[in-house]
């Protein structure tokens, strides 16, 4: 029988994530998810805007 | 324009920054994980033993130890409770695997402002293809970024 996951919200985008991309804590009361996480720190570049303008 | 040597790095800027590229402009000179991460930081191979390294960890005073392959690629990470574990067991075993890593360009008041939001003791840095670059500490993070926040206030 398998698990399941433990659930936290993206504290930027309320996005359902496993744990914290930050800190790996499933519980982090600032987690945050990896996309959120790489703009944040100027690791990712941020999506384009839905209406491509 | 009088450029006579032009390339095109197709990986784009955010890759070049990724791989501690050298940077220009403004806040080029600001200090980022990758000047404040510890080169220096014990590592250890996947098949090592708990026991041997946690001799060499604390021979250095570290409480940390970050486990890589031989192109120093970063597979996991042995915090300080990590390394209490039994010292027979194989580092493998006992590692937190996968451990989130940063990139050598995040500004560093960045990173200190989330270690200490995140209470998180440190954190790997490392290229984009994973190479070890160094584990930043978070006191070393937060010194330094008040170090920064003081001077930028005495020049303003």
């Amino acid at each position: 029988m398998t698990q399941a996951a433990p659930v936290v919200d993206c504290a930027a985008c309320d996005k359902a994530i496993d744990c914290c991309e930050f800190c790996d804590r499933p519980g982090c009361p600032a987690a945050i998810c990896y996309r959120c996480l790489g703009v944040a720190l100027g690791q990712a570049a941020p999506g384009l805007h839905d209406h491509g303008g | 324009m009088g450029f006579t040597q032009v390339y095109d790095y197709v990986a784009g800027k955010l890759d070049w920054l990724a791989a501690g590229g050298p940077i220009e402009g403004t806040g080029a000179g600001r200090p980022r994980a990758g000047e404040v991460a510890r080169g220096d930081v014990p590592t250890c191979a996947l098949d090592e033993h708990l026991g041997e390294v946690q001799g060499r960890v604390r021979a250095a005073g570290w409480d940390a130890c970050v486990v890589v392959n031989q192109e120093r690629v970063v597979l996991g990470l042995l915090r300080a409770k990590e390394l209490e574990g039994d010292p027979a067991s194989r580092i493998e075993a006992a590692m937190r695997p996968g451990p989130s890593t940063f990139r050598p360009h995040v500004p560093i008041a960045e990173m200190a402002h989330r270690m200490v939001e995140h209470d998180l003791e440190n954190a790997p840095i490392t290229t984009s293809d994973g190479r070890l670059v160094g584990l930043l500490r978070r006191a070393d993070a937060v010194r330094t970024a008040h170090e920064l926040h003081q001077a930028e206030g005495d020049s303003s």
